[in-house]
């Protein structure tokens, strides 16, 4: 897992590819099927990705390698206490799926990335449109007035006295063949191996080719304001960091990333990165919100996606999204 | 790119070593390498790096951004709260929650976040709201004007106590003299008060009279409001306090300043604005019979176990988006729905996200709540499908041998006079059985019993006979002949359904044994008859014995905060007990007062309830029963929340019928802008409270509200501690100026400190976790994690040794671990007893209410009914109401989104962003009818409000009007606004505070707000329509007319 995150915070690497797809830089097949993570599998990953980086992003090696070097150093890295399982929950504990999926998370974080793959399944018989997922979103990534990663539409079914209400989370589908990729003039956007659409503040230049690219409409434009913009007083809440991509983004001001730029759902990797869920599913009143690796026969999303009733936005259009909802 | 990083990484460096971060990071778990050297490096782990999954960086509170209370983590980036968390071991947002014993400082623990609603997630906007206040602030221009002044806290405080012409620079009150809180707080002498006290009960009771009153304290008449009518009390009642929400904590504090210390007899809270018939007539239901009287009721009310119940039928409930119901409840329901666990039926006029997804949505007409629960009465009855064992059991030892965690008075039988109304329960001695017990027919024999002890009696059920001269039903014969007033279609007719679906919902009701629930909340109480609408259908949840069961029906159950290591509320000085009515009447009779004078009194009083919000400022205005000289509103906006709220600024806004008030609010809101002061407060992140529970939550809770940050508002000094101005500390501020016992160096008694809140909180923190056997004591890596994670707050609301000073050597530890979790909650496996609640209500319950039956309804002069039934919306005399028969033909109604509350958390972008305003919602079928369209711009008129306007004195007049939209999921013939949106105040209008305008934000203030067009009482005509038994102010029987609106919207 340390060498997934020194690939994600230097997410730089995407500059020197020509492509953008960073699977096929690491030569992985388009559609990976299940693989069993072993050792092996995991020092593979480590030799693909020292080759792919002296290739051609010098300026990062440096620091990447030192990075690597220290995992290789330091094998009982203390950043790992997290994946160990110090805490044991009982079996009704273990019934509640928020306990169940943080485990199998965890226990996912400790392949190499490009054996798992992450989709979230929405459940819209769960879904009761209360907006937790898309306020908490806003708070955990400090989106401003215009951006927003996880709308929910809500709509009326029905004419009286027959009526139902339905109600649909739009999170970024984090396409397989996503049409927001190739648009980008600067590679700023790539698909990571996990199936993450990933995308770098410092090298987008706010273009926003990718917003028009994108069927879902799921990328807005980071236009540098405050929600307590003309008030008394602009809060700190909306200026201090943060932790998108696994850095620290401060709002220093109109000239500094992310403002200026287009932002979109990452599934929080930050989040992920540090064992636990996204944002959005674990605020979900409803339960209605489900996350994991698809790769893990044994996870619950895993399960989900072998149902029936599940269904995929806009299939038609070829991008094949990695967020299910079930119906 | 990494240096931006890198930079970042130090300046966060060194500002968590000014907090004193130094020693967390050095001593922490993470001892294999430096981690400032890893951080230099740019090389620290991602949970490292991600601040938000630190335990020192998290702090578990209750939210309050509604009054579900949920437990919430808040967690921290450099001392700035970013983020709000559900707290994973609490049953408010995990299901089922983590065991209490997990280590909240184990970071796969820390990284656990439960689930938060959307309001709870914006409760950073209520903290860092850019309109809050900081100063005290004080009127400069007209009551309502928006002109106001910051004045130091001292100065207001000697002002408020010293009274005379604290508005000598106001135009208009040059001469004005006020009376302060000095000349207020007139009966001093405790012993006084006790004797006068024990000789007003004589005088009701009718063993002394006035005169003989007056002879005996003829040296102390002058303490009295009125020496002709002692039982008024004294003067001191003439300090009102009155609040809109408070809970545990807040409230024992208010208690001993208001009651204890300064000795009025006014303290009121807002219960009947929510659900108070709710309230109310569960309170009757619950009294119980003990020497001699009834006694007991629990002010509570049952909720369904939502996630065991196999049937529930909401009505009126809006689980998903009120009704203390979203986090806790959403899950289990929609778990329920996709496990086919659970079917359920949705009643109420609007659809909404809940009735969207049942299985039945009957969207009955409102105000026909009682009579569509008689009819499945009926049915249930006629069909035999009642819980026969569970009935006929009439004590407790009857219930014990058969199991049941309670019993009813089902079988009791009551007397029925000569016009065949029910009176007063038989008593055994009346038919010669003797003593003070009542009576049941068992197997055909009359047969005396007592509620609590002696032989186990199973009564006959339904029974209508003459025993000894005496004709006598059962009570729930008397349901029974309720329900017989009409045949089912009948029934169906009346509430505007199919016949059908009254079938289909009472046999569904009764197929699931006690796994089924009728699960009711304000759509059922605020109405004029709300008392037997809430008694109707609690009755079908006792046919079918569901209480106590689970996926039956729970009752709320807390660790109390006043006992198990200091008895608070009896640690004080030198105590009052005060005398005398109350402002609202409450809890008396009106025939035992010297103010009687036949019917109908000046205004209504209620013997069957308290904190009756919409009394209190009309009573004031009508000085009905006394004058009252100050009033403390203590987070409130009572003319915002209440039904025709418009006609509380008339008297807010005449300085003659109300001289003097004060408001302690966190902004210039919508009631508090008419104060003479303004106090600032603390929100919900910055104090202490005890926040107790909700029925649905069946696991034994204290959840704890403790501050995370330090108040945003400046400090005082009071008694010598520097303290941030919060309501405490301005009733502390007054206790001190006025040497008030109770309060200060030995305020809890002879060298027992009450000079900071903190001595008092601690202790009740101490009571909680000391109870049912104390908790584990807070582990050393505990107690770090407990001083890190608030090392961003100041000494003056965080001190460790004051803290641990006030809770005690003894309990320090235990309190320590027990707000490292967010306060005390049973493990969710502990809280089942097989299929019992481990925590089931065990007392009796009164399908028939003999306390009520024997109160006179003060205004008709009528008795009260026992005894659940149907009725027609009225006014406060019994007289029909007409606005419907008149041409106003829209009835009117109210819902909650899930986003908002009433007046509070309209302030908070990031809900404003999803929904910015409301709108009046319309079915399609009504608008064809009438011509409108979705989008159209109407105005709302009524019979009480034909004008359709909002009167707001100084800040002139607001046309009640809004956008129209028009939907299928509403009852045609109905038009509905959620509540929360077309504020004045909070930042909607500007104000000018120091000679500077403070400019509005118009996000703040759109939508629609319609309450002034809800029905004014035509007799009191200065307050909303009411339950006269119950008290609920009335939401949702008034008709109002839509016109085409073509003006402005501020």
């Amino acid at each position: 897992m340390e060498i997934k995150n020194s690939i994600t915070r230097q997410n730089g690497i995407s500059v020197v590819e020509e492509e953008g797809d960073l699977r096929k830089i690491l030569g992985l097949d388009d559609s990976p099927k299940p693989e069993k993570t072993t050792e092996n599998n995991r020092k593979r990953f480590l030799k693909q990705a020292l080759t792919l980086l002296g290739t051609g992003a010098l300026s990062m090696s440096a620091m990447v390698t030192q990075g690597l070097a220290a995992i290789e150093e330091n094998p009982d890295n203390p950043g790992e206490n997290f994946l160990e399982s110090a805490v044991s929950f009982s079996e009704s504990e273990l019934e509640n799926v928020i306990v169940r999926m943080q485990k199998e998370l965890q226990r996912a974080m400790q392949k190499p990335m490009e054996e798992r793959k992450w989709v979230m399944v929405i459940d819209l018989r769960k879904c009761t449109g209360c907006g937790a997922c898309t306020v908490s979103c806003i708070a955990e990534n400090h989106l401003p007035p215009g951006v927003v990663y996880r709308p929910v539409i809500e709509e009326e079914l029905g004419s009286y006295p027959n009526v139902s209400m339905r109600s649909i989370p739009r999170p970024c589908m984090q396409c397989e063949t996503a049409p927001c990729v190739p648009v980008c003039p600067v590679k700023a956007t790539w698909i990571r191996p996990d199936g993450i659409v990933d995308m770098d503040y410092d090298q987008c230049i706010g273009c926003r080719y990718c917003m028009t690219a994108c069927p879902y409409h799921a990328r807005t434009f980071d236009f540098g304001y405050n929600y307590t913009d003309n008030t008394p007083e602009v809060q700190p809440y909306e200026k201090v960091g943060n932790f998108e991509y696994g850095k620290r983004w401060d709002r220093e001001g109109h000239h500094s990333s992310p403002v200026g730029n287009v932002r979109k759902c990452h599934f929080c990797t930050h989040k992920l990165d540090a064992g636990m869920l996204p944002s959005c599913v674990t605020t979900c009143i409803g339960y209605a919100t489900y996350f994991g690796d698809s790769n893990d026969p044994e996870s619950l999303v895993s399960e989900l996606i072998s149902r029936p009733n599940k269904m995929r936005l806009k299939q038609e259009m070829g991008t094949k999204p990695r967020v299910y909802y079930l119906t | 790119m990494s240096e931006h990083n890198k930079l970042n990484r130090r300046e966060f460096l060194k500002s968590s070593a000014l907090l004193g971060g130094t020693t967390l990071l050095a001593g922490s778990a993470f001892s294999g390498c430096s981690i400032f050297e890893r951080a230099e490096n740019n090389d620290l782990t991602p949970e490292e790096f991600y601040e938000l999954c630190k335990p020192e960086n998290i702090l578990y509170t209750t939210c309050m951004n509604c009054n579900t209370g949920c437990a919430i983590k808040t967690k921290f980036v450099d001392g700035v709260l970013v983020k709000v968390d559900g707290n994973p071991f609490s049953p408010w947002t995990m299901t089922p929650h983590i065991d209490y014993k997990h280590d909240p400082t184990k970071p796969e623990i820390a990284k656990l976040d439960g689930a938060i609603c959307p309001k709870g997630q914006a409760g950073i906007q209520i903290l860092y709201d850019p309109y809050r206040i900081r100063k005290v602030l004080k009127r400069t221009g007209k009551r309502g004007e928006g002109k106001f002044k910051s004045i130091p806290f001292d100065q207001a405080v000697k002002e408020i106590v010293d009274g005379g012409r604290i508005f000598a620079d106001v135009p208009g009150e040059e001469s004005r003299n006020v009376d302060g809180l000095n000349e207020i707080y007139k009966l001093r002498d405790r012993d006084l008060g006790n004797r006068m006290g024990a000789d007003v009960e004589n005088i009701k009771n009718g063993t002394m009279s006035v005169a003989q009153f007056k002879e005996k304290y003829r040296n102390n008449l002058d303490v009295l409001i009125d020496p002709d009518h002692p039982d008024l009390g004294p003067k001191n009642n003439q300090l009102v306090f009155n609040w809109g929400r408070m809970k545990a904590g807040r409230s024992q504090f208010v208690q001993r300043f208001i009651n204890q210390s300064f000795g009025t007899n006014n303290r009121h809270g807002h219960t009947t604005v929510c659900q108070g018939s709710l309230y109310f007539a569960c309170k009757a239901m619950s009294e119980q019979y003990t020497n001699g009287k009834w006694g007991g009721g629990q002010k509570f009310y049952w909720q369904a176990d939502t996630g065991n119940s196999e049937f529930i039928i909401f009505v009126g409930s809006n689980a998903f988006e009120g009704g203390y119901g979203p986090p806790l409840r959403t899950s289990k329901i929609t778990n329920g729905l996709t496990e086919r666990s659970l079917k359920f039926a949705v009643v109420d006029p609007r659809l909404g996200k809940l009735g969207g997804m049942a299985w039945k949505w009957i969207p009955a007409e409102p105000g026909t709540e009682a009579a569509l629960a008689l009819a499945m009465t009926r049915w249930i009855i006629d069909n035999g499908r009642y819980d026969k064992t569970y009935l006929s059991a009439t004590n407790k030892p009857a219930s014990d041998q058969v199991g049941e965690p309670n019993w009813s008075n089902a079988a009791w039988l009551v007397k029925i006079d000569s016009e065949g109304r029910p009176g007063d329960f038989l008593r055994a001695s009346e038919i010669g059985l003797g003593g003070d017990r009542f009576v049941a027919l068992q197997n055909g024999r009359a047969t005396a019993l007592s509620p609590r002890e002696g032989a186990a009696v199973f009564g006959d059920l339904l029974v209508d006979t003459i025993l000894n001269g005496i004709r006598v039903k059962s009570s729930i014969q008397l349901l029974k002949e309720s329900a017989e007033e009409h045949t089912i279609r009948e029934w169906a007719d009346i509430c505007g359904i199919r016949e059908r679906d009254i079938v289909d919902l009472a046999r569904e009701f009764t197929s699931h044994g006690k796994k089924a629930a009728a699960d009711i909340h304000r759509g059922v109480s605020q109405h004029t008859n709300g008392y037997y609408g809430v008694s109707a259908w609690m009755n079908l949840n006792l046919l079918i014995g569901n209480i106590g069961w689970k996926g039956g029906m729970s009752q709320p159950s807390t660790y109390g905060a006043t006992s198990g290591a200091y008895p608070v509320m009896s640690m004080h000085s030198d105590p009052a007990s005060p005398f005398g009515t109350s402002i609202i009447r409450h809890d008396e009779h009106y025939e035992k007062s010297t103010l009687f004078n036949g019917y109908p009194a000046r205004r209504p009083w209620y013997p069957l309830a308290s904190d009756i919000y919409q009394e209190v400022i009309p009573s004031i205005g009508d000085a009905y029963p006394y004058p009252v000289k100050a009033l403390i509103l203590y987070m409130g906006a009572p003319n915002y929340s209440l039904p025709a709220g418009d006609k509380l600024n008339e008297i807010l806004s005449d300085t003659e019928k109300l001289p003097l008030f004060i408001s302690n609010d966190i902004t210039i809101g919508a009631t508090s802008l008419y104060a003479d002061y303004i106090f600032p407060d603390g929100t919900y992140f910055e104090r202490w409270e005890f926040h107790g529970s909700h029925p649905n939550v069946t696991s034994k809770v204290q959840p704890v509200r403790t501050p995370v940050i330090t108040p945003l508002v400046d400090t005082c000094n009071v008694y010598g501690e520097e303290m941030p101005m919060t309501l405490e500390s301005m009733l502390m501020g007054f206790a001190e100026n006025l040497d008030l016992p109770g309060f200060g160096p030995d305020g809890f008694g002879p060298g027992q400190k009450l000079t900071h809140f903190d001595h008092f909180y601690l202790k009740m923190a101490a009571n909680i976790a000391a109870q049912d056997g104390g908790l584990p004591e807070a582990s050393d890596e505990e107690m770090r994690i407990f001083r890190e994670s608030r090392r961003h707050i100041a000494g003056h609301t965080f001190d460790e040794k004051r803290w641990s000073d006030s809770a005690g050597e003894r309990w320090w530890k235990q309190v320590v671990y027990m707000l490292n979790r967010g306060g005390r909650f049973q493990g969710y496996d502990d809280s089942y007893n097989g299929e019992k609640l481990a925590n089931a209500y065990d007392r009796q319950v009164n399908i028939y209410h003999e306390k009520t039956a024997r109160s006179t309804n003060s205004m008709t002069g009528l008795p009260i009914p026992g005894i659940a039934r149907h009725s027609i919306p009225s006014d406060s005399l019994g007289r029909p109401l007409q606005d419907k028969e008149m041409g106003y033909n829209l009835r009117l109604n109210t819902f909650r989104q899930g986003v908002q509350t009433k007046s509070r958390t309209n302030v908070a972008y990031w809900l404003l962003a999803i929904h910015p305003t409301n709108y009046i919602l319309i079915n399609r079928i009504t608008a064809n009818e009438l011509g409108y369209s979705d989008g159209d711009m109407v105005k709302l008129t009524s019979l009480t409000n034909p004008d359709g306007i909002w009167d707001l004195g100084a800040q002139g007049k607001r046309p009640v009007a809004g956008k129209l939209k028009v939907i299928e999921g509403i009852r045609p013939g109905t038009v509905m606004f959620s509540l929360g949106f077309g504020q004045w105040a909070n930042g909607a209008s500007d104000m000018v505070v120091d000679g500077q305008v403070i400019k509005k934000d118009d996000r703040r203030g759109r939508g629609i707000h319609a309450n002034a067009v809800m029905g004014i009482d035509p007799h009191l005509k200065n307050t909303c329509l009411t339950d006269p038994v119950g008290a609920s102010a009335v939401f949702y029987d008034t008709h109002v007319k839509l016109e085409a609106f073509e003006g402005e919207l501020v």
